[in-house]
């Protein structure tokens, strides 16, 4: 069938997410109904393009709750070199973004932390190199737009200081925070107080930059 | 700039119909035979169900002892009000009988339980052929006949429910709710046509009326996929029925009926049409004799292309005049012509860029991005 393409053209189980699921990444959510009416004429319709802001971040969360039912499998099971997921290289920790669906979300900021909240957030940590990851936008020509750090504080009052290039920055326990790193490659210098990134309470590290830069999230992770 | 084009009616087409006995019978027709919608073409018997009666309870005695007392042969017919059993008592006097509670045969007596299963009386069911056509194919022991006809034909967005039949009726109009209220009784062996959304609640009380078909809008997702399996899967794989067939032209929540659509089967309201819910589609036989000359002319290849393959999108060129129909979430079923095209890109609310369109519709022009919308 030659049709159009759409954001959720990877997905197959849009029809298995939960409407609850979707409504708690939303402010004001609409009721079940219409959240299940709009979730299936995505389904019926994949081409349409969001029209008001409130559909665009419909649309975001519906995105969040399809990576997250698409997640990497048990790497043990599968067997599996790199993870058997197209989205997230666990192997390499990489988040692998596809360049397409900026056709549908244009802000890539967006996207980004919709992938992180997808599969980041309640993702339960094999060892402490899980505290670094890459972005990557793939489509013809892959690119590396940033990184993500994901520091682990050891208590709600600690503070992490970080230094990239001339800046410093301090990030509080539940923050989240965009630093620019335009080149492909950037040291940071980091100090944390109660707290540990990499493994290690104070180090330096060289992170891939790119044209979104580097993603602090220091929420409150669940597991 | 190219857009999908769906393919929702095809006007006067000549293609073959399948007309199926109920049950087993004759059928009256040969091979090339021509028809008209009245000729009947087949009759058979439908049994119309049973019901146990416990005689040994009711006459007192012992389920072997039962057989004895029954004054109809098993087999035999036997009307309402008929005496059916008889005991006379000898010692403390008084008798017993047990009348036929309705007409029926005597179809079996259980002598470990003493109860006699009493079979309504079969009805006879004619089946006309509904159409003007050309008997290509007869199938005796399954008791189907194919008509090769004139038909328009309608193809909604997905349904559920087999192959079904009756009278078009409409019961309101296109941008209406389509309430259980409306439906009764007397809508029994009739195709409905609602109007914007048909709820659970009206399809239920569809299946208790004898509702054969239902046409309509939109569907809550969740009322759907309660009937349909349970999944949101297009083109849907499962053949479900739940004793009616439902057929959705536009989408889910509330969406009015297609102004393309409702136009033509206005036309053929009071009509018999045929619909197939699984591939929700909608045969509109044609009621006018002259359709025969096409009939006879045309030949049909042995295999006809399936009906997905028909109605496979396509991409189209976008034109100015163009009729189209907004799909999605935002103005969705609204139909109209493009107006203009725009050459360069806005930025919409939402912050996506998309290339936009003029449409003008019965009501007001609205601006709409050309990925939200369908040629037709």
């Amino acid at each position: 069938m030659s049709v159009q393409n759409g954001l959720f053209d990877s997905f197959d189980n849009l029809d298995q997410i939960a409407v609850l699921d979707i409504a708690r990444w939303l402010k004001n959510a609409p009721n079940e109904v219409v959240l299940e009416n709009y979730l299936a004429n995505k389904i019926l319709y994949p081409q349409t393009l969001p029209l008001t802001k409130e559909d665009a971040e419909l649309d975001l969360a519906i995105l969040r709750e399809a990576l997250r039912a698409n997640g990497p499998k048990n790497l043990a099971k599968t067997g599996s070199f790199l993870g058997d997921n197209t989205f997230l290289n666990v192997t390499l920790r990489k988040i692998l973004i596809p360049s397409r669906f900026l056709r549908f979300v244009p802000s890539l900021t967006a996207l980004i932390w919709a992938f992180i909240d997808a599969f980041l957030l309640e993702r339960e940590r094999k060892d402490f190199f899980e505290d670094l990851w890459t972005i990557t936008l793939t489509g013809e020509i892959d690119e590396v737009v940033g990184s993500i750090l994901l520091p682990q504080f050891s208590d709600r009052s600690g503070m992490l200081e970080l230094k990239q290039g001339s800046q410093s920055y301090k990030i509080r326990f539940g923050s989240l925070m965009i630093i620019p790193c335009p080149l492909n490659r950037c040291q940071i210098v980091y100090k944390f107080n109660k707290g540990k990134i990499l493994g290690k309470q104070e180090s330096a590290v060289e992170v891939y930059g790119g044209r979104v830069g580097l993603f602090i999230d220091a929420r409150d992770k669940k597991k | 700039m190219k857009t999908l084009k769906r393919l929702r009616i095809e006007k006067d087409i000549v293609t073959r119909v399948h007309r199926t006995l109920k049950a087993r019978g004759q059928l009256n027709i040969s091979l090339g035979q021509e028809v008209a919608p009245d000729d009947i073409i087949g009759s058979c018997w439908v049994s119309s169900g049973f019901r146990i009666l416990n005689l040994s309870q009711t006459l007192s005695v012992s389920p072997g002892e039962a057989k004895k007392y029954l004054k109809r042969e098993i087999g035999q017919k036997i009307y309402k009000g008929e005496l059916l059993a008889y005991k006379n008592q000898w010692l403390l006097g008084g008798k017993k009988m047990v009348i036929s509670p309705s007409d029926g045969i005597l179809e079996y007596l259980n002598e470990q339980t003493g109860e006699l299963r009493l079979n309504f009386l079969p009805k006879k069911i004619d089946l006309p052929a509904a159409v003007y056509g050309v008997v290509e194919e007869i199938d005796i022991p399954r008791g189907d006949i194919i008509i090769r006809t004139e038909v328009s034909r309608i193809y909604g967005m997905f349904g559920t429910g087999k192959n079904r039949e009756g009278t078009l009726s409409i019961i309101c109009s296109r941008d209406e709710l389509l309430g259980e209220l409306k439906i009764t009784a007397e809508n029994s062996d009739q195709i409905l046509v609602g109007g914007s959304l048909i709820r659970k609640e009206a399809i239920s009380q569809a299946i208790s009326s004898g509702v054969c078909g239902i046409i309509a809008g939109g569907i809550n997702a969740g009322d759907y996929k309660a009937i349909a399996g349970g999944r949101l899967i297009f083109p849907k794989k499962l053949e479900n029925d739940i004793g009616v067939s439902v057929v959705i032209c536009e989408g889910f929540g509330v969406q009015s009926l297609g102004e393309d659509i409702y136009g033509v089967l206005q036309k053929y309201n009071g009509k018999f049409v045929l619909l197939d819910g699984n591939h929700a589609i909608i045969n509109l036989p044609s009621f006018e004799s002259n359709c025969m000359r096409r009939v006879r002319s045309i030949a049909l290849p042995k295999q006809q292309n399936t009906i997905v393959e028909v109605n496979e999108l396509k991409l189209q060129d976008i034109k100015i005049g163009s009729m189209v129909r907004v799909v999605g979430n935002s103005y969705s079923a609204e139909q109209g012509k493009i107006l203009s095209i725009d050459k360069i890109e806005t930025v919409l609310p939402s912050g996506v860029p998309a290339f936009l369109l003029t449409v003008e519709t019965k009501r007001r022009k609205i601006k709409i991005p050309y990925d939200n919308i369908e040629l037709i």
